[in-house]
């Protein structure tokens, strides 16, 4: 079971939900998940995010394995300089 | 574009004469920038640092002559030259950096006309005269004389400045320049102040020339700041009075180095401490300077 | 000064050797962007647009055609038309960036090429192509541009973010938000609320080295070009998009480099430069003069910043509430993502409301500038740190001491910290001698502090052994902060020879895997995880290959300081050379490549002591003693993380100061060369201490972290609390120039 924590800006497509227990093999088929109780979120969540699985933070993380209790977090991908 | 590299005062009064739109240089070091930015667009450039009189600097009886295109750099090491005038050395010691000053020169930097020239004030107080060759023959000015606009001078198409003549610095008697940038170094001032004065054995003020620079479209003398110092003691409310004569002398402009009332205020600022340097170097000149 | 947590006995990682590159630059020898020479070479020069907003009514080339020695003209003709062909909305925008097709959006933007035989001609044939436009009004600020009634940069803008989407188009491209807690609950319990507004300006990344590229190209559609850049992987593939060609088709030699700082991420000449060299036959090169650097590479935003933060009188932060407006110029694409997940991140505060705009306006398009967003959205928060600190009378440092994140703590953008160095940066500064050192009249001191995430991403190295035992480290990420160095002394480490041994080299698009840019404080990390993983493929090669040498099992061999070693000892050492001399006996030339999507990412703090005086009649601010320290996990080569360090500082010295971009009413850009855009000279800084501090991230070999970025977060929330430290004054609006803080002094004096 991952606990997905859904930040503020995605609130619009969630009606407000900021936190959902999902069970999900990998990323992709997380977001795939989330797309099918929040319509929409799947493209916002795919472009324009990287993930954080225990906080380590990746990026092209779609085919990344979610361990067992683990806590997801979506963030804006970032651009350094 | 031509070139010419005249070897004598003749030579080179002769190619002006004959050219269509001539510039003249030492340096360059205002010159190629302003070609390369499309400002001047000369028909011949003259190169007059094969002239000898103009690289000429001597340490003569009654004054210094100082060739107009002597790089700054050899007046500002001269330690003779710089101890007696530690204000206009330390004006010339300001043009750009280290490295232009081994190019630059006081010709330069005064026929250039830029209103922000670090080493006009300080010319114009120690009293420089420039020696001009033309056509017509040979002629002393007053430093003063010589830039009437931004850009602009008084010298005719076939004139340039030779070489520059410095009175020996009286005794009791010191210069001072100050400029605000608002960087370190190679900066272009955003106000100047020359200052020289003379003091009696008491400690009086018995001669005072104050001239600033960057706040007007030429260099500014501010006779009722000297007025105020003349017979007088220095003290706060006389360097009140002075820096309240130099705001007002001011004419600036807003730009994007500083606002009027910037200018105005730290000019009256700038004022008051060159008095206070150039009075402190008075002090410790006791006689004529040789 | 560095404070080493546990160093396990590196032989060469964490040493000072001489720097590879360092030959070549001092001599001259190096060859930068626009030093490539080829034969029958033309040179190109740029049409721009002289408004900051108008409609292309026509463009008539045909008198710069006929010019003498014109060989080539282009216009968005020449270029795909990406918004028919299906192109993200991101890859449009950045085609219209490197020439505008029906409007310009900011005086600079580029509006035709051409390429002649000479500079001069090219300019001259430049200056003689025809544009005809219809000006249209400009809007220049965040405010300006959210107006209501605002003249629009883009029709089809809608702001995404916002419930419901809004029904009306405007400038804002988009929203983000970051929120906890309750806010009014947080500012109920607090004792002191300090609520305040602040402005920022446009900067440039400023570095000395203007773009500049040379193609020659076929007309089959084959191109090389050489270019410096922060990822030629990167150029080849935005050259590619805006051309409309496959990447393939595309080679990229990688130049040294003049500094970037984020700014060299972005294509401008360089498809310009490949089109005109396939119209003319002919090698093109390009190069912008520093007038073009400035009006139209990207800067970074100019900003407004509201930050309202409440604190307890024990000094325990209850709330913040924050709103940003950042500029992204002419296309969207600002930092404000990244500002609204930084501004309050050094801190655990539990409630807080976080809302980010981005913002477009008729100025050049923004691009990264080191650690985009961050340093606006901490010069806002730390100066109100300073202000809360200084309510309760409490030491700055040991307020952010008290709230201060570590391992365990959950992020203000979500995930809980990893094992980070926050708390020891800010011991770091509470210790060090500037702290207590005596202050004269009109000196003051100020503490700030900051935070990056870095990046991982990816790369892909190479190593080679030669024959003689020496090594060749072959990498894609272009060196602009020291990363050749770093490979080489961790490949030394690695495989136990000599750092003067190994010769690192950025090898070009054809002949390295593929490299994210170099950018983000990523290579160290992640290109240095390649190297590491190549060298542990060659070792364990090495030992396969002692074995079979000797007759053992594999098993029975320890690669040892450079040495295949029998574990009982019954066989005399093997060393890299001997092994490399025999190779071809033991199964051929011994090489290895590794390619990752880098794991790991530590991030970075750091926290910065400034000392100033203030003239107080005339505003002059000089910068006496300054001091950061930064965790930078395992410093791989200490010399060049002090340079990263100093030299973010003194970026963010001059932001304070006295960098800004100057318009004029009709948004054209008056300060457009180093004489009046004012970056600091050498006499303007003291000599900057560092302290290197090292918390190693647990996930990489090295235990590495990041460390161009961070940097440049704090320095203008030092010098700002410095100056009201030493003035009296809080300056609110950046840069703090002279003529500002005499005016704020003035003020205060009424």
């Amino acid at each position: 079971m991952a606990r997905v924590h859904l930040s503020a800006g995605l609130r619009d497509l969630t009606g407000g939900v900021a936190n959902i227990e999902i069970e999900a093999s990998t990323v992709g088929r997380l977001i795939k998940s989330l797309d099918q109780m929040f319509p929409g979120i799947g493209s916002r969540l795919s472009e324009g995010s990287s993930v954080a699985i225990n906080g380590e933070i990746l990026t092209d993380a779609e085919y990344e394995k979610i361990p067992a209790s683990a806590e997801i977090h979506f963030l804006d991908i970032l651009q350094g300089g | 574009m031509k070139y010419a590299s005249p070897s004598s005062v003749e030579e080179a009064t002769g190619v002006l004469a004959g050219a269509l739109s001539a510039q003249v240089f030492a340096g360059a070091t205002d010159v190629v920038p302003q070609i390369r930015a499309g400002r001047k667009q000369p028909e011949i450039l003259v190169d007059l640092k094969g002239i000898k009189e103009l690289l000429n600097v001597s340490n003569e009886a009654t004054h210094w002559r100082v060739g107009a295109a002597t790089p700054t750099a050899r007046l500002t090491e001269n330690s003779d030259f710089s101890s007696e005038f530690p204000g206009l050395s330390e004006a010339a010691g300001l043009i750009g950096s280290d490295q232009i000053q081994n190019r630059s020169s006081l010709g330069g930097n005064l026929c250039n006309g830029s209103p922000a020239a670090d080493s006009v004030p300080a010319m114009v107080v120690n009293g420089v005269r420039a020696v001009v060759a033309g056509g017509s023959g040979s002629r002393t000015v007053p430093v003063s004389e010589i830039v009437t606009g931004p850009g602009k001078t008084s010298l005719a198409d076939d004139e340039f400045i030779v070489e520059f003549e410095i009175d020996h610095m009286p005794a009791h008697t010191g210069d001072a320049y100050l400029r605000l940038i608002p960087r370190t170094e190679m900066d272009i001032a955003v106000v100047g102040v020359g200052v020289r004065v003379t003091l009696d054995d008491v400690g009086m003020v018995s001669a005072a020339d104050i001239v600033l620079g960057a706040v007007a479209p030429t260099v500014v003398r501010v006779p009722e700041a000297e007025a105020a110092l003349v017979g007088n003691q220095i003290n706060d409310e006389i360097l009140a009075t002075v820096s309240a004569a130099a705001s007002e002398a001011c004419n600036p402009i807003d730009d994007k180095r500083g606002t009027i009332a910037y200018r105005k205020q730290v000019a009256g600022v700038l004022a008051k401490r060159a008095v206070l340097l150039a009075a402190e170097r008075a002090a410790e000149r006791n006689g004529d300077a040789k | 000064m560095a404070v080493i947590e546990e160093n396990p006995g590196y032989k060469w990682v964490g040493t000072r050797p001489i720097r590879p590159d360092g030959l070549e630059k001092i001599t001259g020898k190096a060859q930068f962007g626009a030093d490539s020479i080829l034969p029958g070479m033309l040179y190109g020069s740029v049409v721009r647009s002289p408004h900051a907003h108008a409609r292309i009514l026509s463009i008539d080339m045909s008198v710069a055609k006929s010019m003498p020695g014109v060989k080539a003209v282009i216009t968005s003709a020449d270029f795909p038309d990406l918004a028919l062909n299906g192109g993200s909305a991101g890859d449009i925008d950045m085609s219209n960036n490197v020439m505008a097709r029906a409007k310009v959006l900011y005086e600079g933007h580029v509006v035709a090429a051409v390429a002649a035989n000479t500079r001069e001609q090219a300019k001259a044939a430049a200056d003689a192509v025809i544009v005809n436009y219809e000006v249209l009004p400009h809007v220049l600020t965040v405010d300006e541009a959210m107006a209501d009634n605002a003249p629009l940069l883009h029709d089809g803008m809608y702001t995404k973010g916002i419930d419901p989407k809004p029904e009306k188009p405007s400038n804002v491209a988009s929203r983000v938000v970051h929120e906890r807690g309750d806010l009014d609950k947080g500012f109920a319990e607090a004792d002191l609320v300090i609520e305040r507004e602040y402005t920022t300006k446009p900067v440039h990344q400023g570095y000395i080295e203007p773009h500049a590229a040379v193609a020659d190209a076929n007309s089959d559609g084959r191109a090389h070009i050489w270019c410096s850049s922060q990822g030629h992987f990167q150029m080849r593939a935005h050259t590619a998009t805006v051309l409309g060609v496959s990447p393939g088709t595309i080679k990229v030699t990688a130049a040294e480099i003049g500094g970037g700082f984020g700014g060299k991420t972005v294509v401008y000449l360089e498809p310009l430069a490949v089109r005109l060299s396939q119209r003319a036959g002919r090698p093109v090169k390009l190069v912008m003069d520093r007038d073009e650097v400035f009006r139209a590479s990207g800067p970074t935003s100019g900003t407004r910043i509201k930050v309202k933060m409440g604190v307890t009188n024990e000094g325990q932060l209850t709330a913040a509430d924050v709103w940003m407006g950042y500029e992204a110029g002419a296309f969207s694409g600002s930092p404000v993502g990244a500002a609204g997940m930084t501004v309050i991140a050094c801190y655990d505060i539990p409630n807080f409301f976080v809302e980010g705009f981005d913002v477009v306006v008729n100025k050049p398009r923004v691009a990264a500038y080191r650690a985009p967003g961050a340093p606006m959205a901490a010069f806002a928060v730390e100066t109100v740190m300073d202000e809360l600190a200084r309510g309760i009378n409490i030491d700055p440092i040991d307020l952010r001491l008290q709230n201060a994140v570590v391992e365990g703590t959950q992020a203000s953008y979500g995930p809980k910290f990893p094992r980070i160095g926050f708390v020891e940066t800010l011991e770091a500064i509470k210790n060090h001698p500037q702290y207590t050192a005596e202050l004269g009249p009109n000196q003051g001191r100020g503490v700030a502090a900051g935070f990056w995430f870095n990046a991982g991403m990816n790369s892909s190295a190479t190593v080679h052994i030669n024959e003689n035992g020496t090594a060749t480290v072959v990498v894609g990420s272009p060196d602009i902060g020291g990363s050749r160095q770093s490979m080489a002394l961790m490949a030394a480490e690695e495989l136990g020879i000599s750092y003067e041994n190994i010769k690192p080299v950025v090898a070009d698009t054809e002949t390295v895997g593929f490299n994210d840019v170099t950018g983000g404080s990523r290579v160290t990390l992640a290109t240095g995880a390649a190297v590491v993983d190549a060298c542990r493929v060659i070792t364990a090669d090495l030992r396969a290959r002692a074995a079979k040498t000797w007759d053992v099992e594999i098993d029975d061999v320890e690669w040892v300081d450079g040495q295949a070693q029998h574990v009982d000892g019954s066989q005399p050492p093997l060393s890299l050379a001997d092994l490399a001399g025999k190779s071809g006996r033991t199964g051929g030339p011994i090489s290895a490549t590794a390619s990752l999507n880098a794991r790991g990412v530590g991030a970075a703090f750091s926290t910065q002591l400034c000392d100033v005086e203030v003239d107080p009649e005339t505003g002059i601010t000089r910068v006496i003693r300054y001091v950061s320290a930064q965790d930078a996990g395992r410093a791989i080569s200490p010399a060049y993380v002090e340079g990263q360090m100093q030299g973010g500082v003194a970026q963010g010295i001059g932001w304070a100061l006295n960098e800004e971009y100057i318009h004029n009413s009709s948004g054209v850009m008056e300060n457009a060369s180093f004489l009046d855009y004012r970056i600091p000279v050498a006499s303007d800084l003291p000599m900057i201490d560092t302290v290197i501090v090292e918390v190693p991230n647990p996930a990489h070999p090295y235990g590495v972290r990041g460390v161009g970025e961070v940097g440049i977060v704090p320095p203008m929330a030092a010098v700002a609390n410095a100056i009201s430290d030493a003035a009296g004054v809080r300056m609110k609006d950046l840069p703090m120039s002279p003529v500002k803080l005499l005016e704020a002094l003035n003020e205060k004096g009424k």
